[in-house]
């Protein structure tokens, strides 16, 4: 019987899906659930503190909630430093860990062991993993063109860039119906008017928005997103045959600095006005920032993140004054 | 005649001009502003303005907001501008000068602007505390037990005040009351903590001249201090510090 295994974040699901099994992003459901905001408060009432990351309360509560997840894969390195806490909370719920690394220093040896280890726990050959991976690799590249329709055609919104994307890291459970639903969609996009040529084009950066309407706010204040920073790690953009490079070249769990290369690339290809880089409430992440406003050279909005919901007055205030000022 | 209103948190400002001169200039608590003189019909809100008293040439199409409220409450028939534009127009206006760094602290705001030819180029607010603002200083000046402009006489042997919530700020305070400490040392250490917050702000932002505008420009020991603590040929306090946004709604191409 095929299993549901939870994700922590993007991990080689080759692996599970080689195994018969189902890898569901649990970021993804937790975002997705219309009472999101209520599964942060039952991580509060279980004793999470205040002040951390909306995000990994999120994701406690949600695998609680979801009684198909007994099993998931936490990635200890290359995430969130918060995700040990988050993984011994779950242990004493009962929940299965297994723990995966991306080696800091990108060696592909320790990469290898860490897809060996997976292989092993879930019972699959590295054969059936890379027929897996020649066969996601198609459904990738509809959505790299998906991307492509965003910045260079200019006919998808900054949302839709978005969810094809953030749903790589799962395929919404089923590959096969997601490859359908992207190739509609792609068919649709291709008919679509091109947004205005005077639009203000924006880059996003950081982990996906906890904000549940900013890519539409931007929208109606013709201004839109053409590049989705990780979320577009997570549909492999980067292709090679060889899965370990195909992990080694997705830049988000790494050092920043490879993230910088790939983010100012972009900004050239894309025709980038300026950057938007999300950062949540309590997230090591913040302290990024100073780094990208240094290396970066175009204006930079940071924007933070706490709870699930739509943008508060204060941030929509600071959406307009960036925006003018790109105008 | 241009009319400005400028929608605070603490303070609803209202200026007008006429031949680009100060005209009139009126402030009203935001709470009695908008229990008196405001009314939401259909999300807008639709203001008295017979009973606020403006000049008779104002006409509500002469009307431009802004403010903290202006993503919630669009006046009727009036325009609105972001504040970050309100402020840079107004300082312009006010100091007749395009390039320099703005500062302008407020009853929740802190916002630092670089303009460069008379435009914002870069900005940085406060985003989620509100502990580098106006209302902490009255927070403070309250458990002190000292009006605001005694409080922004000191800046001299500042207490350490460490804590990071405002809130909290205030027993901090209390315990350094206790601990004896004098008076004037307190209030420096009050004004000291706004320094220390904003200076990590000003300093990625930074120009030879800073305008400083909002009700806190008028805290003395804040200017001293600004001049010590950062490295500025020049530091302007407009004449009307706490109008600067009311004022630069008028100036808008909008307006």
């Amino acid at each position: 019987m095929k299993k549901y295994i939870g994700l922590t974040t993007t991990v080689p699901i080759e692996v599970l899906f080689a195994a018969g099994d189902i890898p569901v992003d649990i970021n993804n459901i937790f975002i997705n659930d219309q009472d999101a905001s209520k599964r942060v408060e039952e991580a509060e009432l279980a004793g999470y503190p205040r002040n951390v990351c909306g995000w990994i309360k999120g994701l406690y509560a949600t695998v609680l909630q979801k009684e198909k997840i007994k099993k998931v894969i936490a990635v200890t390195q290359g995430d969130c430093s918060n995700t040990h806490a988050l993984m011994e909370t779950w242990q004493l719920k009962g929940i299965e860990i297994i723990p995966f690394d991306f080696p800091y220093n990108r060696d592909p040896d320790l990469l290898k062991m860490q897809i060996d280890k997976l292989i092993t726990h879930f019972n699959t050959t590295w054969k059936k993993v890379l027929e897996t991976k020649n066969e996601l690799d198609k459904i990738r590249s509809l959505v790299h063109e998906i991307d492509r329709l965003t910045w260079e055609t200019n006919q998808v919104s900054g949302f839709h860039n978005h969810l094809y994307q953030v749903s790589c890291s799962d395929f919404n459970h089923n590959p096969q119906t997601f490859k359908t639903q992207a190739q509609s969609f792609i068919e649709k996009a291709k008919a679509q008017q091109p947004y205005p040529n005077d639009e203000i084009r924006l880059g996003f950066i950081g982990v996906p928005p906890i904000i549940s309407n900013l890519y539409e706010y931007l929208e109606k204040k013709d201004a839109r997103v053409i590049f989705n920073e990780v979320q577009r790690q997570f549909s492999m953009p980067n292709k090679t045959d060889d899965i370990i490079e195909q992990y080694r070249l997705y830049t988000y769990p790494y050092d920043v600095f490879a993230r910088i290369e790939d983010i100012q690339q972009e900004i050239k290809r894309r025709n980038i006005h300026g950057i938007i880089h999300y950062a949540q409430s309590f997230c090591f992440r913040q302290i990024e920032d100073l780094i990208f406003r240094q290396k970066l050279n175009v204006p930079i909005l940071t924007l933070e993140g706490d709870k699930p919901g739509p943008l508060d007055a204060r941030s929509t205030m600071r959406i307009d004054s960036f925006l003018e000022m790109l105008r | 005649m241009k009319c400005g209103i400028d929608l605070g948190s603490r303070y609803v400002k209202i200026v007008c001009i006429q031949d680009k001169t100060v005209a009139f200039t009126q402030k009203y608590s935001t709470i009695e502003f908008y229990r008196h003189y405001g009314k939401l019909i259909n999300h807008e809100l639709n203001i008295d303005f017979g009973k606020l008293g403006l000049p008779a040439e104002v006409s509500p199409q002469n009307i431009t907001s802004t403010g903290y409220g202006r993503n919630t409450l669009k006046i009727h028939d009036a325009n609105m501008i972001s504040e970050l534009k309100a402020h840079t127009l107004g300082a312009c206006f006010q100091t007749g000068l395009t390039d320099f760094t703005l500062l302008d602290l407020g009853g929740q705001d802190s916002k630092v602007i670089k303009v460069r030819q008379g435009k914002m180029v870069d900005f940085q607010t406060n985003d989620k505390c509100a502990a580098s603002s106006g209302r902490f200083l009255e927070n403070m000046a309250h458990v002190l037990d000292v009006d605001l402009t005694e409080l922004s006489q000191h800046y001299e042997h500042p207490v350490d005040i460490s804590t990071t919530c405002a809130i909290f700020a205030e027993s901090e305070l209390i315990g350094k009351v206790i601990e004896g400490h004098p008076l004037d040392q307190l209030c420096a250490g009050v004004n000291y903590s706004i320094i220390k917050r904003i200076k990590p702000m000003l300093q990625s932002l930074m120009s030879p001249i800073l305008v400083f505008t909002g009700g806190v420009a008028k805290n003395q020991a804040i200017q001293t201090l600004l001049k010590q603590e950062l490295a500025i040929e020049e530091l302007i306090i407009p004449p009307h510090p706490q109008y600067n946004g009311a004022i630069g709604c008028c100036f808008s191409v909008d307006s």
